[in-house]
């Protein structure tokens, strides 16, 4: 089955050309002859300072939508707001199921349990209880 | 000389010090909070020593522990910075007091200068102009005629601040621009100029040993302001380059001013002109400013070097006649903040790094990949400087190296400078500081224009990528509402 590559959410057809990383994050294409100077983090890519969204459809592979209740691909649960984890409800490689409590946060002076975006297994913890946590910082990653 | 010397500050200031302080082969000692302990600063220096936790109040501003810090390193004198305890006269006091070398001016130079009512008198005593004002409260504003503002008598970064249009809105915005004030410096005192409309920032930076020599460095615009803080200043100003005698009359006036506040090592004050050539005193600065490297570049000085000098008891090694501005500069203040979602603070971690470099291009940056911005201090990660030989060729040139700025994981204002750098209201140097506000009341994309064939690049890149990469540091459902709140109550 052919990849669908969808560029800022429109489907795009990959130009023709040469490309290779030449440091971690840093890629390099050579397309009819111009260069282009590329940088990957995340599901972005930034091309002469314009940054561009992907995704890529493919049943047999992983999928960069994150944090949506698909079937595939990784998702994580991040801290919405700065705050300290309470308590930690699941351990490496636990099964959780969609929806499922896997952490609490104490956050403007509430706890909030935050919930496995899917299902799957826990493939990473980045937090201990009792640590202070920055809004945006991901917290576990289940695959 | 000083053997050692403690740096009473964080970030990119910090980093700027220690540079210097490295070339005179002196040791540095940087502190850090909580917060800061995988700062660069602390990375750089020769030694370093841990002052508390996060909120500045118990680390960067508590005075006893940062002389505490420079007790145990054994340092012979303190270098503040800009912002924390520069502009404090207490603390300028108490490291004189302790033994340690104040880099700044006198105790008692900071506290005239630090009330902008004793500062008006100070400057109008020395025959600077100044905007027709009251000496405190708003009893008499009215007679100013309006437009007015309000200012914190303590003020300074724009803080109870107010612009007032008509007679019966006096009263509310005195009410919460002192309540502003009391919380930013803890004296709510208020008083009220007369609004100089479409007036510009003009700066002179003055120096001074303590042997009673005084001279000017010529002038900074800073008429780029996005509520009342600079965004982008630049040597010479556009208004002022071809008008040699105005320079040299606000240089005068400036020089008076110092002179008459006892004022050694490096200040600044700070002037509003019209685009006839008049120009009022509007405070001084007892400190170095952020803004200081454009000064530095187009003089060819180094300034903490000179404040260390002074501090040390040298003269000033040249006369006013030595001293020529050469080219041109311009600074942007590089913070962590979207332009594209109402300037919205974005702490976070710094996932990929790739700063500017090559002819003419300075980077003071206190940030690195894998940084973790914090929300506890002041946003900006960096300065981005330029030189080149006119205003023109520097503007291409900071152009040239925005473009070469990568900053992932979190959003920064780049995108704005090139927006404004494109301009041709500020390419033509027609400056005042509403300029910037009304070019932001017109729609920009800051996206730049869709490139197809960019998008097929993109495609082909996006086609290699075998697995996932490291997710964003920052999630965009954070909200940055309560992050930016949170930060503001720590400060």
């Amino acid at each position: 089955m052919k990849r669908v590559i969808r560029i800022d959410g429109e489907t795009v057809e990959p130009a023709a050309g040469s490309v290779i990383e030449t440091e971690p994050g840093v890629w390099s294409a050579i397309v009819d002859g111009a260069s282009y100077e590329a940088r990957v983090a995340g599901d972005e890519i930034t091309i002469n300072g314009r940054r561009f969204h992907f995704e890529i459809d493919d049943p047999r592979r992983w999928t960069r939508r994150q944090g949506v209740a698909g079937a595939q691909g990784r998702a994580t649960v991040h801290a919405s707001m700065p705050g300290k984890v309470v308590r930690l409800l699941v351990a490496m490689d636990a099964e959780v199921t969609a929806g499922q409590a896997v952490v609490v946060v104490e956050a403007m002076k509430m706890q909030n349990e935050l919930k496995a975006p899917r299902a799957g297994r826990v493939a990473k913890i980045h937090v201990k209880e009792n640590d202070s946590v920055t809004a945006g910082t991901v917290l576990l990653v289940i695959e | 000389m000083f053997r050692k010397i403690l740096v009473a500050n964080r970030g990119e200031i910090a980093l700027r010090v220690i540079r210097t302080l490295r070339e005179m082969s002196i040791r540095s000692v940087a502190v850090y909070s909580d917060a800061d302990r995988a700062a660069l600063h602390v990375r750089k220096a020769d030694e370093a020593a841990h002052i508390g936790p996060a909120a500045s109040s118990e680390s960067y501003l508590d005075i006893d522990r940062v002389l505490d810090a420079a007790r145990r390193h054994g340092v012979d004198a303190i270098h503040p910075g800009y912002g924390f305890l520069s502009e404090n006269a207490p603390f300028a006091q108490a490291c004189e007091d302790a033994g340690f070398t104040f880099i700044g001016p006198s105790a008692k130079s900071i506290g005239m200068m630090g009330s902008k009512t004793a500062a008006r008198r100070v400057a109008k005593d020395g025959g600077a102009p100044i905007v027709p004002g009251t000496d405190e409260g708003i009893e008499r504003a009215h007679e100013l005629g309006f437009p007015v503002m309000l200012k914190a008598v303590a003020g300074g970064g724009g803080k109870g601040m107010r612009r007032v249009d008509r007679r019966e809105d006096l009263a509310a915005a005195y009410e919460s621009a002192s309540s502003e004030a009391l919380r930013a410096f803890g004296d709510g005192r208020i008083y009220a100029e007369k609004l100089i409309e479409n007036a510009r920032h003009i700066e002179i930076q003055v120096l001074g040993d303590r042997h009673g020599n005084l001279l000017h460095l010529g002038e900074r615009e800073c008429s780029v302001q996005r509520r009342h803080q600079k965004v982008i200043e630049e040597s010479p100003s556009p208004l002022v380059a071809p008008k040699p005698e105005m320079r040299a009359r606000m240089g005068e006036a400036a020089v008076k001013a110092a002179r008459a506040a006892g004022y050694f090592n490096a200040g600044t004050v700070e002037f509003l002109a019209d685009n006839d050539g008049n120009y009022y005193f509007l405070e001084m600065n007892t400190r170095l400013q952020v803004e200081h490297p454009v000064t530095e570049l187009v003089t060819g000085l180094d300034l903490v070097r000179l404040q260390i000098e002074i501090a040390a008891g040298g003269r000033l090694p040249f006369t006013q006649d030595q001293i020529a501005l050469r080219g041109a500069a311009v600074e942007c203040r590089i913070y962590a903040e979207d332009p594209a979602n109402n300037f919205f603070p974005s702490p976070g971690r710094i996932t990929q790094l790739a700063e500017p470099s090559g002819p003419g291009v300075r980077v003071d940056s206190g940030i690195y990949a894998g940084w973790n911005v914090p929300l506890e201090y002041d946003p900006m990660l960096a300065k981005l400087i330029v030189w080149a030989d006119t205003r023109g060729h520097a503007i291409e040139r900071m152009l040239r190296a925005l473009g070469e700025y990568h900053i992932a994981g979190i959003q920064s204002n780049i995108p704005l400078f090139e927006a404004i750098l494109n301009d041709a209201q500020f390419r033509a140097g027609n400056l005042h500081t509403g300029y910037l506000d009304e070019l932001l009341k017109k729609p920009i994309d800051f996206k730049g224009a869709p490139a197809p064939e960019l998008a097929a690049v993109a495609a082909l890149l996006a086609g290699k990528m075998t697995g996932p990469q490291e997710p964003p540091a920052v999630v965009s459902g954070a909200s940055n509402w309560l992050t930016a709140g949170r930060a503001e109550q720590l400060r």
